[in-house]
C-alpha cells in the first residue's frame, strides 16, 4: 500500500490511476445517491417536531461534514507538497479547493433554507454559521492566491501556507455548538439526535454518496491539472494524441 | 399568496417550498461542478492537441 502511494508521486502514474478510478467512483456515487434519496425522501418518516422540513438535513449534514473534511485534505496535501515537494500533492490540494467551496456553499444555503421555517430567519450571526462562512472565505482566499502566480510551484507554496493556517478554523466550527450558546442545534450524529433507524440509514447513504462525489470530482479535475502542468512531457503528448484521435 | 403556499401542492405540504428549494440548489451545484470538470478536461485535451499539431 505504501509503495502504491509512493508511486502516485509520478505524474504519469497518478494520471493513469485517476483515469482508472473514475468509473469506480462514478457508479457507486450514482448508486448511493439514488438509494440515499429514496431513503431520505420516501422511506424516512416525518420528524415529530420539525415535520417534513427536517429532510433538508440529509443534504445539509453530509455537505457540512465534507466542507470541513475537504479542507483538512486540502491543507494536509498542501503541507505534503510544501515539505516533501511532491507535485501531485499540490495538484490534489489545488483541485480540492473549488469542490470544498461548493460543499460549503451547499451547507450554507441548505442551512439557511432550513433555518427560515424552523427559526424564522434565513441567517443569524451564530457561532456555527459564522465560522462556516469564514471557511468559505478561506476557500476563496486559497483559490485567489493559487491563481495569483504564474509559476504553479510558487502558487502552491503560498496557498498551502494559507491552508495550513486556516486549519485552526475546523475545531472552531466543530466545537462551536459546545463552546458557545448557539441557536444552531447540537450534533445530529452520534448523540441520539436522529433516533429513527431509517433516518440514520438515509444520512449514512447520503454521506457515502458525498464522499464518492468528492473522489470522482478530484479524479476528473486532477487529470486536467496534470495534463496542463506536464504538457511538455512526451507521455502527455502521446496521451493527448491517443485521446483525441 | 406566498411562495410557501403556492408550492404546498408538492409532497411535504407546508415545507415543500423549503425542502425542494434545498434539494434543487444542491442538485444544480453538483451538476454544474460535474459538467464543468468534464468540459474543462475535454477543452484541455483539444487545446493541447492543437498545440502539438502546430509543432
Amino acid at each position: 500500500m505504501w509503495k502504491w502511494i509512493q508511486r502516485q508521486s509520478s505524474p504519469k502514474i497518478f494520471y493513469q490511476t485517476c483515469s482508472n478510478l473514475t468509473p469506480w467512483f462514478f457508479w457507486p456515487f450514482i448508486g448511493f445517491l439514488v438509494i440515499g434519496l429514496y431513503w431520505a425522501l420516501i422511506v424516512s418518516p416525518a420528524d415529530y417536531q420539525q415535520g417534513d422540513g427536517y429532510r433538508i438535513i440529509f443534504i445539509h449534514v453530509p455537505s457540512a461534514i465534507l466542507s470541513m473534511m475537504v479542507y483538512a485534505i486540502m491543507a494536509i496535501a498542501g503541507g505534503i507538497g510544501l515539505i516533501w515537494q511532491i507535485k501531485m500533492a499540490e495538484v490534489v490540494a489545488k483541485v480540492s479547493a473549488p469542490i470544498g467551496a461548493a460543499f460549503t456553499i451547499i451547507a450554507l444555503v441548505t442551512g439557511a433554507v432550513w433555518g427560515k421555517p424552523m427559526w424564522g430567519a434565513w441567517w443569524v450571526w451564530d457561532a456555527r454559521l459564522t465560522s462556516e462562512l469564514i471557511l468559505l472565505f478561506l476557500y476563496l482566499a486559497y483559490m485567489s492566491l493559487n491563481n495569483a502566480f504564474d509559476n504553479p510551484r510558487t502558487a502552491a507554496k503560498s496557498s498551502s501556507i494559507l491552508a495550513l493556517v486556516g486549519l485552526v478554523n475546523l475545531p472552531i466550527i466543530h466545537y462551536s455548538v459546545k463552546w458557545w450558546n448557539t441557536l444552531h442545534q447540537g450534533y445530529s450524529v452520534g448523540t441520539g439526535g436522529l433516533k429513527d433507524p431509517d433516518m440514520q440509514i438515509a444520512l449514512a447513504l447520503m454521506f457515502v454518496a458525498s464522499i464518492f462525489l468528492y473522489a470522482l470530482l478530484v479524479a476528473i479535475k486532477a487529470k486536467t491539472e496534470v495534463l496542463i502542468r506536464e504538457q511538455n512531457s512526451r507521455w502527455v503528448q502521446e496521451e493527448v494524441t491517443g485521446a483525441v484521435s | 399568496m406566498t411562495m410557501v403556499e403556492y408550492f404546498s401542492f408538492l409532497p411535504y405540504g407546508k415545507y415543500a417550498f423549503y425542502v425542494w428549494l434545498a434539494y434543487g440548489v444542491s442538485a444544480i451545484t453538483v451538476i454544474t461542478l460535474f459538467l464543468s470538470a468534464n468540459r474543462n478536461h475535454k477543452k484541455a485535451l483539444i487545446n493541447l492537441q492543437n498545440k502539438y499539431s502546430r509543432k
